[in-house]
């Protein structure tokens, strides 16, 4: 096992985080519509607008000629697609996903129900507002929305990643506070997760005066460490014809 | 074998007192028993009459009755009918007896019943949370658990934004035909 000492870990920022080269923007510009142009995304299909999804994307009206694609892992993608209800047992492992996800990362919303609860509204078990646990970019409204529809609000998003507005994932590590307590009114105040998201906003300096506060020491107070998962492989052995008892 | 066993509880069955015995259709039959006799009938009907497939549990809310009501749905594969087999238990103290030691399948049901219900089933294997893994209220399908109220307590709603429509109108999006248009025109087409 790799000792954990061995991984490099850049805790610190060192150096002057304020920018010196007079190009720095011309080359961020660059860079937004790179970004813009090659999206990948992750559909976390929660309800009935995934539906709507493959037609998109495939030859009807193929999204792919816009740079869009589907990414199978939160690790490799920039959008994460919630299509539909969510419930409060889903939205545990959709804020899981998205944690996973390395920045920039823009979370879009489909149909009524992730805006408002839509047809939902009163069942006990579905989350209403999306944007009040993470950090939504963009809804694309509808019951369900059209592919036209959904082709219409990728091409907003890639208008604002390429104009810089679409930077909701940064409130993300500045407002974590109100995020995560929202989180806990829902899961209750043992809720965590395994990522470390204030030390994340440290990194990568977008600490704020919101990113703390009472919530984050609740989750302090709850967290436990995270400890190794072992794994055991039988490799080679020979079960003994007498003791052939257990999961065999 | 399988005519025999329809004619068997069509003639013996329907005449055991404390029976209620009603044929719906060729393939339907009820029956109503007390709850203390449930576990015994519906070994009578594994054991004896080939009805091996408990497909479902389900449980009504009788709320003016202050009781349960619990339908077993069994299906035999030898004479293709399916026995529904309905009790009613006292919404109080809400304690029932588990049927898993005749039909396995009974557990998942018993544990989904319960969490819906809060009706505690006595020798199930698990009683533990199933599906509402987060759920900190009361069991969400009793009659008396107001849906509406608890989701206004519990849940924040988006305000309503008519700004939004406008600038959508403004970039030349928004709602192409109006409903009411729609209706002026079938109207006017009529003869």
């Amino acid at each position: 096992m790799t000792e954990n000492t061995d991984i490099p870990v850049m805790l610190e920022r060192d150096g002057d985080p304020k920018r010196t080269n007079p190009l720095a923007h011309v080359f961020d510009e660059l860079v937004r519509f790179c970004r813009s142009r090659s999206l990948f995304m992750l559909h976390y299909c929660t309800g009935c607008g995934a539906i709507e999804l493959p037609p998109a994307m495939t030859s009807r009206f193929d999204m792919e000629r816009l740079g869009i694609q589907p990414m199978v892992t939160p690790r490799q993608a920039d959008i994460l697609l919630v299509t539909g209800y969510v419930s409060v047992k889903t939205l545990k492992r959709i804020i899981l996903t998205y944690e996973q996800m390395s920045s920039p990362k823009y979370v879009v919303g489909i149909c009524s129900c992730t805006v408002n609860g839509g047809m939902y509204w009163q069942s006990y078990a579905t989350a209403k507002k999306l944007d009040e646990y993470l950090p939504v970019d963009l809804y694309i409204a509808g019951c369900m929305p059209r592919p036209e529809a959904v082709i219409e609000g990728m091409k907003k998003l890639m208008a604002d990643i390429k104009s810089g507005k679409a930077s909701n994932w940064q409130d993300y590590y500045r407002n974590y506070d109100y995020y995560l307590g929202n989180q806990q009114h829902l899961f209750g105040d043992n809720w965590q997760t395994p990522t470390d998201v204030v030390g994340e906003a440290r990194n990568y300096a977008l600490a704020g005066p919101g990113t703390t506060g009472e919530h984050t020491a609740l989750l302090e107070q709850y967290q436990r460490p995270l400890e190794p998962i072992t794994s055991h492989f039988r490799i080679g052995e020979t079960v003994e014809p007498g003791d052939e008892q257990g999961d065999g | 074998m399988s005519k025999s066993i329809v004619k068997w509880l069509d003639n013996i069955i329907a005449d055991v007192e404390g029976v209620g015995y009603q044929r719906k259709s060729d393939r339907r039959i009820r029956m109503d028993v007390a709850s203390d006799t449930l576990p015994t009938l519906l070994e009578l009907l594994r054991g004896r009459a080939s009805y091996v497939h408990l497909s479902a549990i389900t449980c009504v809310d009788w709320i003016e009755d202050d009781e349960f009501e619990l339908v077993y749905h069994l299906w035999s594969y030898e004479n293709n009918t399916l026995v529904s087999a309905h009790t009613r238990v006292p919404r109080s103290p809400g304690v029932y007896l588990s049927v898993y030691d005749i039909y396995h399948p009974a557990a998942f049901f018993e544990r989904d019943i319960h969490e819906m219900f809060g009706l505690y089933f006595e020798g199930s294997p698990d009683m533990e949370r199933f599906i509402l893994t987060e759920w900190d209220g009361p069991p969400p399908m009793r009659k008396d658990f107001d849906a509406e109220g608890w989701v206004q307590r519990k849940f924040n709603f988006q305000d309503y934004h008519p700004e939004w429509l406008k600038q959508l109108e403004d970039e030349g999006g928004g709602v192409a035909i109006r409903p009411e248009e729609v209706r002026a025109k079938k109207r006017a087409d009529k003869p």
